[in-house]
């Protein structure tokens, strides 16, 4: 049940996306020359980097997902065995990765409003504000998730099958994050 | 679940076919619709996938059973709260969040505050204490 209804809502989050996208090439395809000026002070390495680190997290947050599944809800061993951690080591994992991300992307927004790309600067500072920052938000919503699910695992004695479908549904949000932020800056920072 | 994964299947070819006839007609120069339909059949593509892979996972169900009896599908369906006020409280908090967006950001970080709390109540509602399930 919670997992049908989760997939139901991402793929109403997909046509949320798909208004941004929208915007964006529409834009795109009547200020070529706003495009030519302004894509060009992206840092497109830096972006990059920060891209993998949030793909790298959804494979820890897979790794957790099986644990979980599995009933394994901590580690039973030590912390640098890597093979006996369960779905909270995973998942306390991928948090950093994803806090990483957004860290990553509040430095980006700084640099960029150093070049005058501000909210309000153009019809381009508008819409990568507006598509990254939206991202962004999710992301930082699917970190809140994580804190959450992870802070379930020390409120109930047993690591049910309802403990498992919260962590496995918060995953499918994240790679559903992690897929549209693949797209975004294909979008972004390689088409231009 | 065959029936449910072919007719989001279904849909998701149609749509494909939607993109393309709408791309060459338009000359792949609108891209406001392009992108629209492109995205509504991805759209049909996950929820078909999902239902596809669960399906897979799951036994045969009495829908999927052509002689199947109504009493088969007994049993648990999951896991329902019989009553909770939580989520009035997160939707009053939301409201505030939001009048707080017209009126000023004092309200709003009021409203966050509150927010927070009803969420941390939601969450936890079922998950702790004696009675957690």
């Amino acid at each position: 049940m919670v997992a049908v209804g989760t997939i139901v809502w991402l793929s109403s989050e997909l046509m949320f996306f798909a208004g941004v996208f929208a915007v964006y090439f529409q834009l795109r395809s009547v200020r070529a020359d706003l495009w030519a000026e302004q894509t060009a002070k992206l840092n497109v390495t830096f972006a990059a980097i920060n891209a993998t680190v949030l793909v790298i997290s959804s494979v820890w947050c897979q790794l957790g997902v099986w644990k979980a599944e599995r009933g394994q809800k901590a580690r039973t061993g030590s912390l640098l065995d890597l093979k006996s951690w369960g779905m909270r080591e995973w998942y306390v994992l991928t948090y950093l990765f994803g806090a990483f991300f957004i860290a990553g992307q509040v430095m980006e927004y700084a640099e960029l409003t150093h070049e005058n790309v501000t909210l309000s600067s153009d019809a381009y500072g508008s819409i990568f504000y507006m598509a990254t920052g939206l991202h962004g938000i999710h992301v930082t919503g699917g970190l809140i998730a994580f804190l959450l699910i992870i802070a379930r695992t020390f409120t109930t004695k047993r690591y049910t099958h309802a403990n498992a479908t919260g962590a496995v549904v918060t995953s499918y949000y994240w790679h559903f994050v992690d897929v549209v932020w693949i797209a975004l800056f294909i979008t972004i920072y390689i088409l231009k | 679940m065959k029936v449910e994964t072919k007719l989001f299947a279904y849909l998701c070819v149609f749509f494909a076919v939607l993109t393309l006839i709408y791309g060459f007609w338009s000359k792949w120069e609108e891209p406001i619709g392009t992108t629209a339909l492109l995205l509504t059949m991805l759209l049909f593509l996950l929820t078909g996938f999902y239902l596809y892979v669960t399906g897979k996972a799951l036994p045969l169900r009495p829908e999927d059973n052509i002689t199947g009896e109504i009493d088969e599908g007994e049993g648990n369906y999951g896991y329902f709260v019989a009553s909770s006020w939580t989520p009035l409280w997160l939707a009053l908090a939301g409201a505030v969040m939001f009048t707080g967006l017209a009126v000023g950001w004092w309200l709003f970080i009021i409203g966050a505050f509150l927010g927070a709390v009803a969420l941390v109540l939601w969450v936890f509602e079922s998950f702790s204490g004696e009675y957690s399930i």
